[in-house]
């Protein structure tokens, strides 16, 4: 059976239900649009590793209730969580529950944030059309709002801006939508923060979409640390010109499943993409990291890295497509992808996949998968740590390196506390 | 301080000590010598507790405790420490992070206060300074990217900060030229005391010219065929280990 079993029909009497709003003509398109693909199932080469039933068993039964409720969307209470963030990282907070902005948060930090930049909810009249994929599908066909974050040219801000998806299984499916605009040589540095404020079965789909100018930088951390019953689905796509270039660090610490997409375009000369992971899993939870990059120009440079820590009987999947088009002479890609099996359960499969179609280019790659290092081991605790503290040490040592070139600073010792927290844990569920 | 009697030890079901017999005193300098495979290396690692060997008979005896019955670290914390014949390299773990670490876990195991950044930078500058070390290996992985010479004068400068009682250097001489091999060298001498005992594994007889011993052993077939004093290594370096095998089968 490679069907996810996700039921359209209820689909479609469920968008029906919703209120008319801006979104209402994208929402119906989309779901015409997804009747013939439907959700992706492991018999696609992309999502092989990967198996939404889950998902669309949540989705079924969250829209029959929607149905039921005639499109009414449940609301959040507030959360310790959330303040707690908001406070331990120092940056302009815009916290979206359930999908929903908060109305008076973004008239508040309008201006406020940096001369230049502004903050308003989508509007789908600008024709942000959604890639025809079927989770951007899925995303647009529920969708009841969006955020939108535009730098003009030369625009900076005093701190970074932070995106808090706080999600609550009071809702148990939830659509986010937001997209960056990055004038000419403008710098935004962006937090994006994935919680789940309650525990529970939930499941999210969010879409992220940057667009960077002539010159611009946007530095994009983004913290996925929800539930145990969390089963999530992102996608971020950025579009770089010319000298543009794009930081992103992504951290993927909790869930029962988690699939992101990174897909980068470089269309200028000169601009350079740098992707960074780091995926911690134990138990039975499955983390897939999927990323392309796609150079169309040259001369312009990627740099990828990703590690993996897995416990228990986890499952992650790292898939690193680089694409070199013809003509893109310059080229200079290097990717990377290391993790540590802390068990024996564990589970990685790992893949990079180069297609160069130019002839200048440099192009590296390289995977490995290790455990802990018996010897090392031997070593510390001949200098009188303990088994335990040794584990530790070495599994924080290989997990560090993701947090020393941070692209946004102000996340360091919020994220230093948590992974230490998480890496307990692993270490604890390997013993 | 170490007694070592009918010491057997296998790896993988291979037996590579067939009853050992060893004795050590504080303040004492032992040289442990011997061809390649007579397991030399062996002795030293399962006297720090390397869990791979498998000790099948005999005992050892460390300060009056049985040391065997201790995990690998809880020896450490005695007291016994190990210089590695190759240092292994840890990327990512700090250099200072791991010494301080070492430090306080064994002041813990004795009962004593953790000592705070500020007194270990002072203790660690004071070591560092005696081994003519750079201060810049404190912020540096361990061993990591260290050139031989580094690596083994980093092992002292462990045992420097660690203060063991019984320290074990596993041919610390190999891979050095011969300015490191000095260097190693006076530290290890800086760091003989009355109340600590110092047992060099080597192969070559070139390091006790500069580290001199107070007891030469040579070992053979897992066993200890012949012990004397200085004389016996400037012995071998002239007769060969041939010799003593044969004397020894005779």
């Amino acid at each position: 059976m490679k069907a996810t079993g996700f039921n359209q029909d209820l689909l479609r009497a469920a968008v029906e239900e919703f209120p008319a709003d801006e979104f209402s003509a994208a929402r119906s398109s989309a779901v015409a649009k997804l009747a013939s693909v439907g959700f992706p199932t492991v018999g696609d080469e992309d999502w092989k590793y990967t198996n939404l039933g889950l998902a669309a068993e949540i989705s079924n039964g969250w829209l029959k209730t929607i149905i039921a409720d005639h499109g009414a969307i449940a609301e959040q209470s507030s959360s310790e969580q959330v303040a707690m963030i908001c406070q331990e990282i120092d940056a302009h907070w815009i916290i979206i529950q359930n999908g929903i902005i908060g109305s008076d948060s973004l008239a508040e930090l309008d201006g406020q944030a940096g001369s230049g930049v502004s903050f308003s909810k989508l509007d789908f009249a600008d024709k942000d059309d959604a890639d025809d994929d079927a989770m951007s599908l899925f995303n647009v066909a529920l969708l009841r709002d969006g955020l939108r974050i535009t730098a003009r040219a030369n625009a900076t801000t005093d701190k970074p801006i932070g995106v808090l998806l706080a999600d609550s299984p009071s809702s148990a499916v939830t659509q986010t939508r937001i997209v960056i605009d990055a004038g000419d040589n403008a710098h935004l540095r962006v937090v994006e923060y994935n919680l789940s404020v309650d525990p529970g079965r939930q499941f999210t789909n969010s879409v992220v979409q940057a667009n960077l100018a002539s010159g611009a930088t946007v530095d994009h951390v983004r913290i996925q640390n929800r539930a145990d019953d969390h089963v999530g689905v992102n996608k971020i796509t950025v579009n770089l010109d010319r000298d543009a270039s794009y930081n992103h660090n992504s951290f993927d610490l909790g869930g029962a499943l988690t699939r992101n997409d990174v897909i980068t375009k470089i269309a200028g000369k000169g601009a350079a993409v740098k992707l960074n992971g780091l995926y911690l899993a134990t138990g039975t939870q499955h983390i897939d990291n999927h990323t392309s990059i796609l150079h169309l120009v040259g001369p312009s440079t990627s740099e990828e890295e990703y590690r993996g820590i897995l416990a228990g009987s986890s499952q992650c999947v790292f898939n690193g497509k680089v694409i070199v088009s013809p003509g893109a002479d310059g080229t200079d890609s290097r990717q990377s992808n290391h993790n540590l099996l802390l068990s024996d359960r564990a589970e990685i499969d790992t893949k990079p996949e180069l297609e160069i179609y130019a002839d200048d280019v440099k192009c590296a790659h390289g995977a490995t998968v290790g455990q802990l290092d018996e010897t090392a081991l031997f070593y510390l605790r001949t200098r009188g740590l303990g088994l335990d503290e040794a584990r530790k040490m070495i599994t924080r040592a290989f997990a560090a390196g993701t947090l020393s070139n941070l692209a946004v600073t102000e996340c360091q010792d919020h994220l230093a506390e948590v992974l230490d927290q998480r890496l307990a844990n692993l270490i604890g569920d390997s013993q | 301080m170490l007694e070592v009697k009918n010491l057997k030890a296998s790896i993988v079901g291979k037996e590579i000590l067939s009853g050992l017999n060893l004795s050590v005193a504080a303040g004492e300098v032992h040289a442990i010598m011997g061809p390649n495979g007579s397991g030399k290396s062996t002795l030293a690692q399962v006297i720090a507790g390397q869990p791979d060997y498998e000790v099948t008979d005999g005992s050892v005896e460390f300060l009056g405790k049985d040391l065997l019955e201790l995990e690998t670290e809880e020896r450490a914390r005695e007291g016994i420490f190990l210089g590695f014949q190759y240092p292994v390299e840890i990327p990512g773990v700090n250099n200072a992070y791991l010494l301080k670490a070492a430090v306080n876990a064994k002041r813990k195991h004795h009962g004593l206060t953790e000592i705070d950044a500020f007194e270990f930078l002072k203790l660690a500058r004071e070591k560092m300074a005696m081994l003519g070390m750079d201060q810049s290996f404190l912020n540096r992985g361990v061993n990591e990217g260290f050139s031989g010479g580094e690596k083994k004068r980093n092992e002292i400068l462990q045992m420097a900060m660690l203060e063991p009682r019984l320290a074990i250097l596993d041919e610390t001489d190999s891979g050095l030229d011969i300015d490191a091999l000095k260097a190693v060298a006076n530290g290890v001498n800086s760091l003989r005391d009355p109340e600590r005992a110092i047992v060099l594994v080597t192969h070559y007889q070139r390091l006790l010219d500069y580290i001199e011993p107070d007891h030469v052993h040579v070992l053979s077939g897992g066993r200890i065929v012949r012990s004397g004093d200085k004389s016996l290594a400037l012995e071998l370096e002239e007769r060969g280990y041939e010799w003593v095998r044969e004397a020894a089968s005779a």
